[in-house]
C-alpha cells in the first residue's frame, strides 16, 4: 500500500510538469487554432536557463527560478512576432503556421546542440536530500516543490483568466477574434499575452523537469506527451489539459513502477489510440459543427 | 569529387525522393500534415528486408512487401483520426512515427536499438532511377486523374469538395495509403542499400526532413519535390563539415520561406515542356493551364 | 410533382434554435426563393439539406426518400448541389480546374486507369474536358478559363461557383445569395442566367436573396422565415404585399416595392 501511495506521488510530481506544459500549449492552442509545436523548445530552454543562471552566473535559487521563467517568457514573445505574426497578418492557413513552427522547433533544439552542446547536464541540488516523512511514507523535497510550484501558477492562471479584466479578454478573443476585435480588443496584445503566459509556463516547467531529470537539447521531445495529455483532456480545455496531464503522469508511473519502464514511453501514444478511438474531442472537449 | 562520391549522394536522393512524392502527395496535394513519416519507412524497411533476408524473396517483391505493410498500418491510422479536425491528425502522426521507433527500439527480434546489421546490399544507381522513374510516372498520372484532383480539391476547400460529391474520407484514405506505401518502400531502398538499419534512422528528424523538403520544393509540385530532394540531399552532404549547423540553418529556412514564399521553390507549378519552351519565348501566352 | 419535401425541420445549437418546425415543398421544375432577415435560419436550412449539419427533428425527403443526416457527398450525388454564402471556390486553381474537378462524378475509371492510361480513361477524361469548356461557354467563362479564380472579378466568382456547382449535374440547385455584392446589370444577367439553368439544363432551383428584385423577379413560390420559423409562403404578389413580410423586413410603417 505503502508503494502504492509513493507511486501516486511521484505521478502526481511528474503530472503537474506535464500539466505545466500542457497548459501553455492549450492556451495558445484555444486562441489561434493551432499546435504551437515550438512549445517544446521554449521549455528546453527555460531548464537551459535556470541551469546556467544558477551555475554559471550563481544566482540564489528563487531568483534563477524567476529569471528563467521571465527569459522563456521573452523567447515566447519573440517566437509569436517572428514566426507566427507575419503569417498572421497575411490570414494564412493554419497549415503554414505548423509548418512555421516546425522550422523554429528544429532552429531551437538544433541552435543548442551546435552551441552549447548535446551533454546532459544535471542541476546542482537545491534542496535538502532528507525526504519529508509522514508515517511510512517518504516524499520527497523535490516531488513536493514540484507540485506545490505547479499548482500554485495554476491556481494563478485560473485566477487571471477567470477573475480579471484581462483573463475575460483573452476568453473572448479565444471563443471568437474578429468579434472580441471589434468590441475593442486589441487582439495583438492578447495573443502576445498569452504567449507570455504560455512562455512563463514553459520556463516554470523547463526548470523543474530539469531538476527532476536532466538538462539536455531534446526535452522538447518530451512535450509530444503534453500535447497528448491536452488532446486526452480536450483540445482547448485548460481544465481538460491539466486532468489530462495529472491522469498521464499517474499512469507512467504506476505503469513503469509495477511494470517495466520500457513501456513508460508507449503509455502516452496507448492513451492516445484509446482518446481517438473512444472519445475523440477529448475529456472535457465539446463536439462541434462547421458553419458553412 | 569523384564519380563514387556523386554516386552516393544520388542513391540518397532517390531513397529520399520516393519518400518525399509520397508525403508530397498527402501534404502537398491533399493538405494533411504527416509529422511522422519517417515511421512508415521504419516500417517499409523492416518489412522488406525481413521478407527479402528470411524469405529470400527478390528485391521487387520485398519492396513492394515494405511497402504494402506500411500501407495497411496507415489504414488504421487513417480510420482512427481521419474523420477529426487537422490537428488530430497532425498529433496522431507525431505519436505515430515516436511509437514506432520506441517499438523497434524495445523489440529484441529486429535488433532492438542497436539495429539489424548484415542486410545483403541489393541497391545500385540503376534500379534507384529505375524506381524513382516508376513512382514519378505513377504520381504524375495520379494527380492528373479525377482522383488526384478530388485531393487538391480537399487541400483547397474541402467543404465544397464534399458538396460537389466528393468522399472526402475517402480520398484522404487513398492519399495516405499511397504516401505510406512510397514511405515503405523508401525504407526498403534504406535496408537494402547501407546494409543495416537502425531504429534512429527513422526518428523524428526524418520525419522533419521530409516535410521541410516537400515544403521547399513547393507544395503541389512534383518537380519541385525532386529538385528539392536533390538539392536538400545534395547540400549538406558538401557541406558535411557544417553538420552540426545544418538542421539549425534548415530550421530558419523553413520560417524564411513560410514568411516569405510559401509557395516553396516551384510555387506550386510544374515543369513541363510548354512550361520550357514559353520560357525561351516560344509557344502562346495563354495555352491550358498546366498549375495544379 | 415535389421534388424535395421539408417537414417540421429543426436544428438547435446548444441552447441557441436556429430553426424551428419548418415545414414547405419545393415543386420540380420550379425557381423558388426562400427570404428572411438575417439570422432567420436560411442558410442553416441549406446546410441540413445538404448535410452539412446534422438535422435535430424533422425530415427532409428528395423524391420521395429521406436524405436528412447523410453524408454531405451522397447528398450532392443524388443530385442536389449548392453555391455558398461566402464563396468557397478552389481559390487558387484556375477557372478550368475548379470546373473539371466538379465533372469527376461524369467518369467512373479507377486509378489503375489512369496510370495505364487505359482507353477507358483517355475517352472519359477527354469527355470531362468537352463537358468543362462547353459549361464554361453557357456561362461566359471561356475566356478566363486560366485566370486563378481569387483573381477573377467578385461577380464571376459567384458564376464560376454556380457553373462549378452545374458541373455535377444536379437536379436541384441551392443558390445562397448569388447576387450579393451585384450591380443591377450584372443582376440583371445573373436572373437571366438561373432561367436558363432551369429550362436548359432541367434543374430546380431554390434562391436564398435579400434583393428583391431578383426573388420577385425570377420565383414563382416564395418561402418568408423570421427567427427560425415559417412566416408564410406564396407567390410573389402575395409575399410582396403581405403585411407580417414587410414588418418582419422594415418594421412596422413601411411598404416594399418591387
Amino acid at each position: 500500500m505503502t508503494q502504492f501511495l509513493q507511486q501516486i506521488i511521484n505521478g502526481l510530481s511528474i503530472g503537474s510538469v506535464y500539466a505545466l506544459m500542457a497548459v501553455g500549449y492549450s492556451l495558445v492552442y484555444s486562441i489561434m487554432n493551432f499546435s504551437n509545436f515550438a512549445h517544446g523548445g521554449i521549455i528546453m530552454l527555460g531548464a537551459y536557463f535556470g541551469f546556467y543562471l544558477l551555475t554559471l552566473f550563481k544566482w540564489p535559487f528563487v531568483l534563477a527560478f524567476f529569471g528563467a521563467a521571465l527569459c522563456s517568457t521573452v523567447l515566447a514573445v519573440l517566437l509569436e512576432r517572428v514566426a507566427y505574426k507575419p503569417l498572421r497578418m497575411r490570414n494564412a492557413p493554419f497549415l503554414y503556421f505548423i509548418i512555421s513552427a516546425m522550422g523554429a522547433s528544429m532552429f531551437i533544439e538544433n541552435f543548442v546542440i551546435a552551441t552549447i552542446g548535446p551533454t546532459f547536464k544535471t542541476y546542482p541540488p537545491v534542496l535538502s536530500r532528507e525526504p519529508f516523512q509522514i508515517g511510512s511514507l517518504f516524499i520527497g523535497r523535490l516531488d513536493t516543490m514540484i507540485f506545490i510550484t505547479s499548482a500554485v501558477c495554476l491556481l494563478l492562471l485560473v485566477y487571471f483568466i477567470d477573475f480579471t479584466k484581462v483573463g475575460k479578454a483573452i476568453r473572448a478573443t479565444a471563443f471568437n477574434a474578429r468579434v472580441s476585435a471589434l468590441m475593442g480588443i486589441n487582439t495583438d496584445m492578447i495573443i502576445t499575452l498569452v504567449f507570455a503566459v504560455g512562455g512563463f509556463l514553459a520556463g516554470v516547467a523547463g526548470v523543474l523537469f530539469g531538476m527532476k531529470y536532466t538538462v539536455y537539447p531534446q526535452i522538447g521531445a518530451v512535450t509530444i506527451k503534453s500535447f497528448i495529455a491536452a488532446v486526452f483532456g480536450g483540445l482547448g480545455s485548460l481544465p481538460g489539459a491539466v486532468i489530462g496531464s495529472v491522469i498521464l503522469g499517474l499512469l507512467e508511473t504506476l505503469i513503469s513502477g509495477y511494470f517495466s519502464s520500457q513501456f513508460r514511453d508507449l503509455i502516452s501514444f496507448s492513451l492516445l489510440i484509446a482518446i481517438l478511438v473512444f472519445r475523440p474531442v477529448g475529456l472535457m472537449g465539446k463536439l462541434g459543427e462547421e458553419k458553412a | 569529387m569523384d564519380w563514387f562520391y556523386v554516386k552516393g549522394i544520388l542513391i540518397l536522393s532517390g531513397i529520399n525522393l520516393m519518400a518525399v512524392l509520397g508525403l508530397s502527395l498527402l501534404t502537398g496535394f491533399t493538405g494533411l500534415f504527416s509529422f511522422g513519416h519517417a515511421g512508415f519507412m521504419a516500417i517499409g524497411a523492416y518489412a522488406a528486408a525481413f521478407i527479402g533476408v528470411n524469405l529470400r524473396l527478390p528485391l521487387i517483391v520485398s519492396l513492394l512487401a515494405g511497402g504494402l505493410a506500411a500501407g495497411i498500418i496507415s489504414l488504421f491510422i487513417g480510420r482512427l483520426t481521419l474523420k477529426l479536425k487537422g490537428d488530430y491528425f497532425c498529433i496522431a502522426t507525431l505519436g505515430f512515427g515516436e511509437a514506432i521507433r520506441l517499438i523497434l527500439d524495445n523489440v529484441q527480434v529486429f535488433g532492438g536499438a542497436r539495429g539489424w546489421p548484415g542486410i545483403p546490399i541489393r541497391i545500385d544507381l540503376w534500379n534507384v532511377v529505375l524506381i524513382n522513374l516508376a513512382g514519378i510516372a505513377f504520381m504524375i498520372s495520379l494527380v492528373n486523374s479525377r482522383h488526384g484532383r478530388n485531393m487538391i480539391a480537399i487541400r483547397e476547400e474541402e467543404l465544397a469538395a464534399e458538396t460537389i460529391g466528393i468522399d472526402t474520407f475517402k480520398y484522404k484514405m487513398i492519399s495516405l495509403f499511397t504516401s505510406a506505401v512510397y514511405a515503405g518502400i523508401a525504407g526498403g531502398l534504406v535496408g537494402y542499400y547501407t546494409g543495416f538499419l537502425q531504429p534512429k534512422m527513422f526518428g523524428m528528424t526524418k520525419s522533419t526532413e521530409l516535410t521541410i523538403i516537400v515544403i521547399f520544393g513547393g507544395i503541389g509540385s512534383i518537380s519541385g519535390s525532386v529538385l528539392g530532394t536533390l538539392l536538400l540531399t545534395a547540400l549538406p552532404e558538401l557541406l558535411r563539415a557544417f553538420a552540426l549547423w545544418r538542421l539549425v540553418a534548415y530550421g530558419a529556412a523553413v520560417i524564411f520561406i513560410m514568411i516569405s514564399r510559401p509557395e516553396g521553390l516551384m510555387g506550386g507549378k510544374e515543369i513541363t515542356f510548354k512550361g520550357i519552351l514559353r520560357a525561351f519565348g516560344f509557344g502562346h501566352k495563354h495555352g491550358k493551364a498546366r498549375e495544379v | 410533382m415535389d421534388i424535395l419535401e421539408i417537414s417540421d425541420l429543426t436544428k438547435t445549437f446548444g441552447g441557441l434554435t436556429a430553426v424551428e418546425d419548418v415545414s414547405f415543398r419545393v415543386q420540380e421544375g420550379s425557381i423558388s426563393g426562400l427570404i428572411g432577415p438575417n439570422g432567420a435560419g436560411k442558410t442553416t436550412i441549406f446546410n441540413l439539406i445538404t448535410g452539412i449539419y446534422k438535422v435535430t427533428a424533422g425530415e427532409i425527403t428528395w423524391r420521395g426518400d429521406p436524405i436528412q443526416n447523410l453524408e454531405p457527398h451522397v447528398i450532392a450525388n443524388m443530385g442536389i448541389t449548392r453555391t455558398f454564402q461566402n464563396i468557397r471556390l478552389f481559390k487558387r486553381l484556375s477557372v478550368y480546374s475548379n470546373i473539371i474537378t466538379a465533372c469527376h462524378g461524369n467518369a467512373s475509371y479507377s486509378i489503375a486507369d489512369s496510370v495505364l492510361k487505359s482507353k477507358r480513361f483517355r475517352t472519359e477524361e477527354k469527355r470531362l474536358r468537352e463537358d468543362a469548356v462547353s459549361l464554361m461557354k453557357i456561362l461566359g467563362l471561356t475566356e478566363w478559363q486560366d485566370h486563378v479564380a481569387h483573381s477573377l472579378p467578385y461577380g464571376l466568382q459567384r458564376r464560376l461557383e454556380i457553373a462549378r456547382a452545374l458541373a455535377v449535374k444536379p437536379k436541384l440547385l441551392l443558390l445562397d445569395e448569388p447576387a450579393a455584392g451585384m450591380n443591377p446589370d450584372e443582376t440583371q444577367q445573373l436572373m437571366h442566367h438561373i432561367c436558363r439553368i432551369r429550362d436548359e439544363f432541367g434543374c430546380t432551383v431554390l434562391v436564398i436573396e435579400h434583393r428583391m428584385d431578383l426573388i420577385m423577379g425570377i420565383c414563382e413560390n416564395i418561402v418568408v422565415l423570421n427567427f427560425g420559423k415559417k412566416l408564410t409562403e406564396g407567390p410573389p404578389k402575395e409575399i410582396q404585399s403581405n403585411p407580417q413580410v414587410i414588418e418582419a423586413y422594415l418594421g412596422k410603417e413601411a411598404g416594399i416595392s418591387a
